[in-house]
């Protein structure tokens, strides 16, 4: 169980690789700051499902819609599209752990067959199966509030035109 | 008359190609470009009839009579993601519109555009470090395996903007970074630092990842541009594999198993 503060740090610090991302990307100076909320409180809601006992995947889906539904407004507001504030935003849910202990797993795989292989190998599939579920579903939770926002632009298009 | 309708559409055709392959080389996804391209199309009255590939883009360009006044394609300049670009062009696209600017104002703006620097190059380095000790804390680093993580994402980052500069194939530059943040970072655990090394080790290659691609791939996907969505997403997977690959190097150079 994490205590309600550290998951505020936790979520304070995601904020920052945010941030970090954004610049690497060259956002606009002007989306900085939602950056920083965004990959805040995409994390602040992953850590929090997760202290709630959710499964990670399921966690890392909801945060992920979060952003991508925070996406929306944001861009309306500061007039950029929405993937350019939504995929640094989510890029502090990335498991980067789970990733690094597969490929670890699947080195140890290719050593010679022991008495813990078995439980190497179990052990190796299921953080396989989390990292890519896990990817999944982030590109999934931001892609889908886009995709509503997106044919909302085009019908303004046409509207403006008729008037 | 023709005559002069034709010298617009040409006009027109070659800075419409130019946006879209400044959108693709930026990082947008297939669909953004074809919006972008069509709302400037239909901002001068013709139709664009828009083909994507991985490295060019082909645009066919149709008058209201249905004629084809224009074919051209234009393939892309190497260049790394640039969200600036995308959230530039979005912006003059609407302004196109509602401001009814010329080809030359367009032509001009677009040109300004792609002429923004980046971040100097000092503040990249320092906030995507920082963003690697973010990471190390969200995973539950203390402070000595942040600075850890912070340093070799410096020492990684510095690489592969250096090989990038130097034209180096984009996945043995990254192949590099990662190698060079893991040695940064696996020569404090062979040092005998009492740490937990998954942490440091885990987050000094993580800015590497592929995020605009991995994420590309997927909105491609899930609009059926599904041939860019596959390369898109073996391109992430190919930059997956060498950061892994740096990493396992690092660690058999360590013999950290």
């Amino acid at each position: 169980m994490m205590d309600p503060i550290l998951i505020l740090i936790k979520s304070f610090w995601c904020g920052w690789a945010a941030l970090g991302f954004g610049i690497l990307f060259n956002v606009p100076p002007r989306t900085l700051f939602p950056l920083w909320i965004g990959g805040a409180f995409g994390c602040l809601i992953k850590f929090w499902l997760l202290q709630m006992n959710a499964s990670v995947v399921f966690a890392s889906f909801v945060g992920a819609s979060a952003i991508g539904i925070l996406s929306v407004p944001i861009a309306h507001v500061r007039h950029v599209p929405p993937m350019i504030f939504a995929i640094p935003s989510v890029i502090p849910l990335i498991p980067g752990v789970f990733a690094y202990r597969t490929m670890l797993g699947l080195i140890k795989l290719t050593g010679t067959i022991g008495a813990d292989y078995n439980s190497i190998l179990s052990e190796t599939v299921n953080n396989g199966a989390k990292t890519l579920f896990i990817i999944m579903s982030l590109a999934l939770g931001v892609a889908i509030p886009m995709h509503v926002m997106r044919k909302e632009s085009v019908k303004k298009i046409r509207f403006g035109k008729r008037l | 008359m023709e005559q002069k309708d034709n010298t617009e559409a040409k006009e027109l055709g070659s800075l419409l190609l130019e946006v879209g392959v400044s959108l693709l080389s930026s990082g947008a996804s297939c669909s953004r470009i074809r919006i972008t391209m069509r709302r400037f199309a239909t901002a001068f009255n013709y139709a664009a009839h828009i083909s994507i590939a991985p490295k060019s883009i082909s645009l066919t360009l149709k008058d209201k009579e249905d004629n084809a006044i224009f074919n051209g394609m234009l393939s892309t300049p190497s260049q790394g993601v640039n969200f600036r670009t995308i959230s530039g062009i979005s912006r003059l696209s609407w302004r196109a519109i509602e401001n009814k600017l010329s080809i030359q104002q367009v032509r001009d703006e677009l040109n300004e555009l792609l002429a923004l620097p980046h971040y100097p190059r000092i503040i990249i380095l320092f906030f995507v470090s920082l963003a690697g000790a973010a990471f190390c804390y969200s995973f539950g680093g203390n402070l000595v395996e942040m600075l850890i993580a912070f340093g070799a994402t410096f020492c990684g980052l510095f690489v592969r903007q250096e090989a990038v500069k130097n034209k180096f194939n984009p996945y043995i530059s990254v192949f590099f970074a990662s190698l060079v943040a893991s040695l940064f970072a696996g020569a404090f655990i062979k040092a005998g630092l009492n740490i937990n090394f998954e942490h440091a080790f885990a987050t000094s290659v993580l800015f590497l990842i592929p995020g605009v691609p991995l994420i590309n791939s997927f909105t491609d996907l899930i609009d059926g541009n599904i041939l860019n969505g596959l390369v898109r997403g073996i391109n992430a997977l190919m930059f997956s594999m060498a950061i892994a690959f740096g990493l396992l190097i690092a660690m058999l150079i360590y013999n950290l198993n």
